[in-house]
C-alpha cells in the first residue's frame, strides 16, 4: 500500500523538531513495516506549467509547431526571437490559449523515472527543433492510456509554475508491507494511518467529522423514493448501508485533476468523477463503496422500487462482472441481488447488468462489510485482486459504513432520495478493564497511570481512570479485544524500543539437548571431519520418478497437492535417491571420488501415524559413496565405532531387501542394533545405476538414526595395556575358498579371548592365487601379552599351540 | 685420505699414546692426563663437526614447493564438508544452549492443528494465505514456520512451570513455503523457535534475550531494534533487527526474525494459565545469518548439492 507523506501531514500536525526522515523512522518502528521510500520530488524536476501561446499544424504531419511560455523558464533553454520556447507537438488537443506541461530539455519524463530513464533534449522533429516536450498524463504517471496532453486548469496555476507546487508533488511516498497490517482494517485508510502517526508523535488526533461521532451518521432523506435492504445471514454481511440520488449533471473535466495526482500517488487512476469520489473515499477512510445504475437495477431485479437483498451465492450460479469475465459462483461466494437476481459479487466487483455508464441518471450507492473469511475464498476462487477487496479481507468495521456513506453523499453536494441501512446485530460498545500494573507486568516498563490513557486517548480509545482502566475501544478498532491487546497498543505507540532490555533470572540447569539434534551434530564431526564425507541438502519434495527409479513405491509418499513444480509432487521417503541424483552431477562437474551424506526426515505412509495423528516421520542418514563395497563399509564401521555404538552386520535378508530394492542383495549387507535392523549399505545394482545415467561402482547407505539417538553408549571401562613385553606374530591360515572371513576371525578372537591375554588382531592380506583355486590364504598380525608376567618361550609356543587347534577345528590351518 | 680420516687415525695415535701414562712417574702423571685430555676432547669436537658436514653433503635437498617426490604418487587426502547452514544451526544451538535453553526439533510433516489453529489463527483467516504452505492429499501440512512446534513444546515442558521453574526451549528445524525459487526466495529453508514462559516473563526480557543471543553469536556488543509486525499468536508482536555486526561490515540494521508475548489463547490451548503465567516466543532463519556470513547471494546453493559450492567453505 502507498502512502503519501503529505496527506498525513493534513490530518496531523507533525513538531516543528521533526524531520521527514525521523517521522519515517517512526513509523517503520512504531507501526508498520516500510518498504520503499519513493520520492517524487526529484521525479518532476524540470516540469513546468507553460502556455502555448502560438500552435500552428507542421504541414502533411499529425504535428503541431508550438510557441510556449514558462515565464522565466525560458530563458534556461533555447529562446526564439520573441523569448517564447519551440517545442513540436502531436497531440490533437494541442492549441493556442492552453496551459500544458512542459517537460524541458535535459529533464528525465517522470513516467519513466528509475526504470529506463529517458532524458529529454533539444532535436529536430521534421526539420523543426522542439525543446523538450508537452507531456501528456501518461507520460506523468498519472494515467495509464496516451489519450492527449494533459492540460491544466487556469484557475489553478500558472504559466511559469512548477508542476510539483501544483500538485502537491514533492512528497514523499511510503510504500508500506501489507503484512504487517492485516489485522488494521482501520490503517488502510489515509485517516486511520494518520491517527496512529498521531499516537507515535504522541499528539491527540483531531479526529476528521466522518468519523468524529460514528453513531451519530446519518442521512436526511428527501423524495418519495422507496429502497429495501435485506441481509439473509449477518455473518455474510455485518452491515448494508446505502442510498440513492440523482447523479449532478457536471460532466468530467476536461483537465488534470488533483483527485487524478491524489489516486495515482496511490498507485489508482482516475476513472469518472462518481468511481473517483467513491475511490479517493475508500483511500482516505479504508471504507469501499459501489455504485450502481438505479434503473438497470430495478429493471434486472423486476421491482418496482429497488430490492436489494444480499445473500449466499449458489454453486454454479453465473454473473457477468464489470470486467466482461463471467464467473461461476461457489457457494463461499457472497451475492448482491437485485430481488434475488445477481448485480454483484460482494466486496469483490460489480455486475456488468447494473454498470454506471454514461447514460446513469440515478445511483444505488452501496458502503457494506462483508465476512473477511468468505472474501478471502471468493479472492481466491476467482483470482480478484483489486484495492477494494485488499481492504475488505481485513474485516471493514461495521461502524463506519453509514458515516462513510453520509460523507460521499456530502462531498457530492446530492440530495439522497432514500438510505437504507441494515445493521441485524449492531455491535455493542466494545470496553476491555485494565490495569496500570498488568500493563508494565507485561511490557516490563514503568508507565504511569497519565501517560498510558494520555497514549490511548490520543487515537480515539476513551479511558475512564479508577482502580481499573476502563478502556472503551473505538468503532473503528474491530482487532481490540483482550488486555493483550491494549497492551500492545501502549507498547507499540510509546516504542518497544523504549522498554528496558533486561534478562530473566533462572536456576543453573543443564539444558535438554534433543539425542537427535545431539547424535547428528557427532555424525557430522565424524563423518565430514575425520572420514572425508560431504553434506549435503536436498530437497525434501522430490519426483515421484525419483523414487521409482530406486524401485520404491511412490505411493508410500505423501503427495504434495499444491506443487509449483512436478519436482516437487512427493515428500520423500529415503535419502539415497536424491544422492544419486547429485552423485551423477558432481561426477560430471568433474569430481571424480567422494562420498555424500544427508541426514533429514523422510516419511512413509505405511508408517502410519503418531499417537497425535501425525504422520511419522524418521530422520534418516543417507550415504552414496564413488567407491566399492569394502571401502563404503570400513567407513560405515568406523563411524560406529568412532559413535561407540555396537552394531552388528550381516549378508541383506531378502525383507530387509524389500525395503532398499537399490541395492545388489548379493554384495550388500544390513545392520543391526540390539538384534533391530537400522538400515542397510552396499553396491546399487547396476539397473539402478543405468536410470542415474551413473557407472559402478556406487555404493550407498540407508540408516535411520532414531535408535541410535537413544542408545546408549559404550563407555570404556578397562584399559588394556599390559607393562609386559609383547609378543607379534604374522599368522597365515590357509582356508577353503568358500570359507568366509568372518567366520575364521571369529574363531580366531574366541579362542583368545579364553586365554588370559591382552591382544590386537589385524588382518594383513587376503590371497587366493587364481579365481578358481580351492583354497585362499588369510594373513593376520597378533600383538599378544600377558597382564601378569613376561611370557617365556614354552608360555608363546603353548599359546600357539591352543590357536593352531582352536582354527584346526574350523577347517584353518595355520601356513 | 678425507678429512675425517686423517682426525679420526689422529684420534686412534692419541689414544695409543695415552697408554704411555702407565710408564710416567706418579707426579707427571696428572699433568700429562690433563694435556693429553685436552687434546682429544678438541679432536672429538673436530671429528664431530666433520661428520655433521659429511651428513649433510649426503643429504639430498627437496623440492618444497612440489606435491609429490619425482615419479612418486601424489599424496591422498580426503577432505570432507560440513554443510554451511548445518554448521551455522549448530552454532546458533550451542549459543542457545550456552544460555540455557533447552533444545527440541521440529517435524517437517505437521498438521493444520499445530501449523495454524493451536496458534490463534482463526479457521479461514487471511492471515493463514500468508504463509503459502503446501499440502498433502490428505491435508497434511509441511510446516511452513518452526512455530508449528509451540504447543507441543509448551506441553512437553508446563511441568517446569508447575514445578516452580520456566520453560526455556529453542526448535531448530527445516520449513516450506509454496513460492518460485529465487536468489532471495527458497521453497525450503531452516529456521530457529525460541519459546519462553514463566511468572513474570516480560516483553523487555524477549527483547534482552534476542540480543544476548546475537551478541554471544557475533562475539560483540550489538544493538536491537524492533518494528511493529503481526502474528496471530503473539500480542504484542514485533519485528526484530540487529545492529550490523563488525564482522559483516557494521553500519545499518539487518532484520532477523519476528517476536512477542505469547497470545493468552496460545496458552490456554496447551492448558497453561495465561492469567498466571506469561510468556514470549521469537523466531528467525538461519539461511540468513549463513548467507550473510558468507556473503552468499544466491539462497538456492545450500539445497544445490554442488561439491564446487561446499567446497568453497
Amino acid at each position: 500500500m502507498k502512502i503519501s507523506l503529505n496527506e498525513i501531514k493534513k490530518y496531523v500536525q507533525i513538531p516543528q523538531n521533526t524531520s521527514d526522515q525521523d517521522l519515517i523512522d517512526l513509523i517503520g518502528s512504531r507501526l508498520v513495516e516500510i518498504e520503499e521510500v519513493i520520492d517524487l520530488a526529484p521525479r518532476y524536476q524540470g516540469c513546468y506549467v507553460a502556455k502555448v501561446v502560438n500552435c500552428e499544424p507542421i504541414p502533411d504531419t499529425h504535428l503541431h509547431l508550438c510557441q510556449i511560455d514558462a515565464g522565466e523558464h525560458n530563458n534556461e533553454f533555447n529562446q526564439l526571437d520573441n523569448g517564447l520556447v519551440q517545442v513540436v507537438c502531436g497531440a490533437p488537443n494541442v492549441h493556442a490559449g492552453m496551459l500544458a506541461v512542459w517537460i524541458t530539455p535535459g529533464s528525465i519524463v517522470p513516467e519513466t523515472y528509475g526504470n529506463e530513464n529517458f532524458k529529454l533534449s533539444v532535436r529536430k522533429l521534421r526539420g523543426y527543433e522542439s525543446n523538450g516536450m508537452l507531456a501528456g498524463a501518461d507520460e506523468l504517471g498519472f494515467d495509464t492510456e496516451h489519450k492527449a496532453i494533459a492540460e491544466i486548469d487556469p484557475k489553478t496555476a500558472q504559466l511559469g509554475d512548477a508542476l510539483s507546487d501544483v500538485f502537491d508533488l514533492n512528497d514523499l511516498i511510503l510504500d508500506v508491507e501489507n503484512k504487517s497490517l492485516t489485522h488494521r482494517p482501520d490503517c488502510f485508510g489515509l485517516i486511520g494511518f494518520a491517527r496512529e502517526v498521531a499516537g507515535i508523535l504522541g499528539v491527540k488526533f483531531q479526529e476528521p467529522s466522518v468519523f468524529a461521532d460514528l453513531d451519530k451518521a446519518n442521512l436526511t432523506v428527501s423524495g418519495e423514493v422507496k429502497l429495501d435492504v435485506q441481509i439473509t445471514d449477518d455473518e455474510l454481511c455485518p452491515r448494508y448501508s446505502c442510498t440513492v440520488f440523482d447523479l449532478p449533471k457536471n460532466s468530467p473535466s476536461k483537465y488534470l485533476t488533483s483527485e487524478a495526482v491524489f489516486l495515482a500517488k496511490a498507485g489508482m487512476r482516475a476513472i469518472d468523477p462518481i468511481v473517483d469520489l467513491t475511490n479517493i473515499l475508500m483511500l482516505q477512510t479504508g471504507q469501499p463503496l459501489h455504485a450502481f445504475d438505479y434503473d438497470k437495477l430495478v429493471q434486472v431485479g423486476d421491482s418496482a422500487t429497488p430490492k436489494i437483498i444480499v445473500r449466499a451465492a449458489q454453486d454454479g450460479e453465473n454473473l457477468q462482472l464489470l470486467d466482461g469475465k463471467t464467473i461461476a459462483c461457489t457457494s463461499d461466494d457472497i451475492l448482491i441481488t437485485s430481488n434475488n437476481v445477481p448485480v454483484a459479487l460482494a466486496g469483490a466487483m460489480g455486475g456488468k447488468n447494473t454498470e454506471v455508464d454514461v447514460s446513469t441518471k440515478r445511483i444505488v450507492l452501496e458502503s457494506a462489510t462483508f465476512s473477511l473469511y468468505r472474501l478471502r475464498k471468493t479472492q481466491m476462487a476467482h483470482g480478484i485482486f483489486s484495492e477494494a477487496i485488499t481492504r475488505f479481507t481485513k474485516g471493514q468495521p461495521a461502524a463506519i459504513t453509514l458515516p462513510v456513506l453520509a460523507e460521499a453523499v456530502r462531498q457530492l453536494g446530492v440530495q439522497p432520495l432514500a438510505s437504507a441501512d441494515d445493521y441485524p446485530s449492531k455491535t455493542s460498545v466494545n470496553v476491555v478493564n485494565i490495569t496500570t500494573s498488568s500493563i508494565n507486568g507485561l511490557l516490563g516498563t514503568d508507565y504511569d497511570e497519565k501517560t498510558i490513557i494520555e497514549t490511548l486517548d490520543n487515537v480515539g480509545f476513551r479511558v475512564k481512570s479508577g482502580a481499573t482502566l476502563e478502556v472503551t475501544v473505538p468503532g473503528w478498532r474491530t482487532d481490540v479485544h483482550l488486555p493483550e491487546d491494549i497492551i500492545e497498543e501502549v507498547g507499540r505507540l510509546l516504542g518497544y524500543d523504549n522498554i528496558a532490555m533486561v534478562l530473566p533470572t533462572k536456576p543453573l540447569l543443564e539444558p535438554e539437548i534433543d539425542s537427535m539434534v545431539r547424535l547428528k551434530r557427532e555424525l557430522r564431526e565424524i563423518l565430514s571431519s575425520r572420514l572425508g564425507m560431504h553434506e549435503l541438502l536436498t530437497y525434501s519434495f522430490v519426483h515421484r520418478d525419483l523414487i521409482a527409479k530406486v524401485g520404491k513405491d511412490p505411493e508410500d509418499c505423501y503427495q504434495i497437492v499444491n506443487s509449483i513444480s512436478p519436482d516437487l509432487q512427493c515428500f520423500r521417503s529415503e535419502i539415497v535417491p536424491s544422492l544419486l541424483d547429485k552423485t551423477r552431477e558432481n561426477l560430471k562437474a568433474g569430481h571424480k571420488s567422494f562420498t555424500l551424506y544427508e541426514m533429514n526426515q523422510v516419511a512413509r505412509k505405511s508408517s502410519g501415524l503418531t499417537a497425535e495423528n501425525t504422520p511419522v516421520t524418521k530422520t534418516h542418514l543417507g550415504i552414496v559413496d564413488t567407491s566399492d563395497f569394502y571401502t563404503l563399509k570400513a567407513k560405515i564401521l568406523a563411524m560406529f565405532a568412532e559413535l561407540k555404538i555396537p552394531v552388528e552386520y550381516a549378508a541383506l535378508s531378502s525383507e530387509t531387501a524389500k525395503h532398499h530394492p537399490y541395492l545388489e542383495p548379493k554384495r550388500s549387507a544390513e545392520l543391526f542394533l540390539d538384534g533391530q535392523n537400522i538400515g542397510a549399505f552396499g553396491e546399487v545394482k547396476t539397473r539402478v545405476l543405468s536410470q542415474f545415467k551413473l557407472e559402478a561402482p556406487i555404493t550407498a547407505s540407508e540408516i535411520s538414526l532414531e535408535q541410535l539417538a537413544t542408545t546408549p553408549r559404550v563407555l570404556q571401562t578397562q584399559v588394556r595395556l599390559s607393562r609386559f613385553p609383547a609378543v607379534e606374530r604374522d599368522l597365515t591360515l590357509k582356508v577353503s575358498h568358500d570359507m568366509p572371513f568372518g567366520r575364521i576371525a571369529t574363531a580366531l578372537q574366541d579362542g583368545l579371548d579364553q586365554q588370559n591375554l591382552y591382544y590386537t588382531l589385524s588382518p594383513v592380506s587376503i590371497y587366493q592365487a587364481t579365481p578358481d583355486a580351492d583354497t585362499k590364504n588369510l594373513s593376520f598380525h597378533l600383538k599378544f601379552s600377558s597382564p601378569s608376567q613376561t611370557l617365556n618361550a614354552s608360555e608363546i609356543s603353548a599359546i600357539m599351540d591352543k590357536i593352531a587347534k582352536d582354527l584346526s577345528s574350523v577347517g584353518a590351518t595355520i601356513v | 685420505m678425507s678429512n675425517l680420516e686423517k682426525l679420526r687415525a689422529e684420534l686412534k695415535q692419541l689414544n695409543s699414546e695415552y697408554t704411555k701414562i702407565k710408564t710416567l712417574p706418579p707426579e707427571e702423571r696428572g699433568e700429562f692426563g690433563r694435556m693429553m685430555n685436552q687434546k682429544k676432547q678438541k679432536l672429538l669436537s673436530e671429528i664431530e663437526r666433520a661428520e655433521a658436514d659429511a651428513e649433510s653433503v649426503a643429504v639430498e635437498p627437496l623440492d618444497i614447493s612440489a606435491p609429490a617426490a619425482p615419479n612418486q604418487p601424489l599424496p591422498v587426502i580426503q577432505r570432507g564438508t560440513k554443510h554451511p547452514l548445518m554448521v551455522e544451526l549448530d552454532r546458533v544451538i550451542e549459543v542457545y544452549s550456552a544460555m540455557g535453553f533447552d533444545v527440541m526439533e521440529s517435524r517437517q510433516l505437521d498438521d493444520e492443528f499445530h501449523m495454524f489453529d493451536s496458534l490463534n489463527f482463526p479457521a479461514g483467516h487471511p492471515a493463514r494465505d500468508g504463509y503459502d504452505t503446501f499440502r498433502t492429499s490428505e491435508g497434511f501440512i509441511p510446516p511452513a514456520h518452526t512455530s508449528t512446534m509451540q504447543h507441543r513444546a509448551l506441553r512437553k515442558y508446563k511441568s517446569k512451570l508447575e514445578q516452580g521453574g520456566q520453560i526455556a526451549v529453542v526448535i531448530p528445524g527445516r520449513v516450506f513455503r509454496n513460492e518460485d525459487a529465487d536468489a532471495t526466495h527458497e521453497h525450503t529453508f531452516y529456521q530457529c523457535e525460541g519459546v519462553f514462559v514463566s511468572k513474570d516473563a516480560t516483553m523487555g526480557q524477549l527483547f534482552g534475550i534476542l540480543r544476548q543471543f546475537f551478541e554471544g553469536y557475533y562475539g560483540q556488543k550489538l544493538e536491537l531494534k524492533t518494528q511493529p509486525g503481526y502474528f496471530p499468536f503473539t500480542e504484542p508482536s514485533a519485528e526484530f533487527l540487529i545492529e550490523k555486526p563488525a564482522c559483516l561490515g557494521g553500519k545499518g540494521y539487518l532484520e532477523m526474525g519476528g517476536c512477542g508475548m505469547i497470545h493468552p489463547n496460545v496458552l490456554k490451548m496447551a492448558d497453561i494459565d495465561p492469567e498466571k503465567y506469561h510468556g514470549f516466543a521469537w523466531g528467525g532463519g538461519i539461511d540468513r545469518l549463513a548467507m550473510l556470513k558468507y556473503g552468499l547471494s544466491d539462497v538456492r546453493y545450500f539445497e544445490s548439492g554442488k561439491l564446487d559450492f561446499l567446497e568453497e567453505f
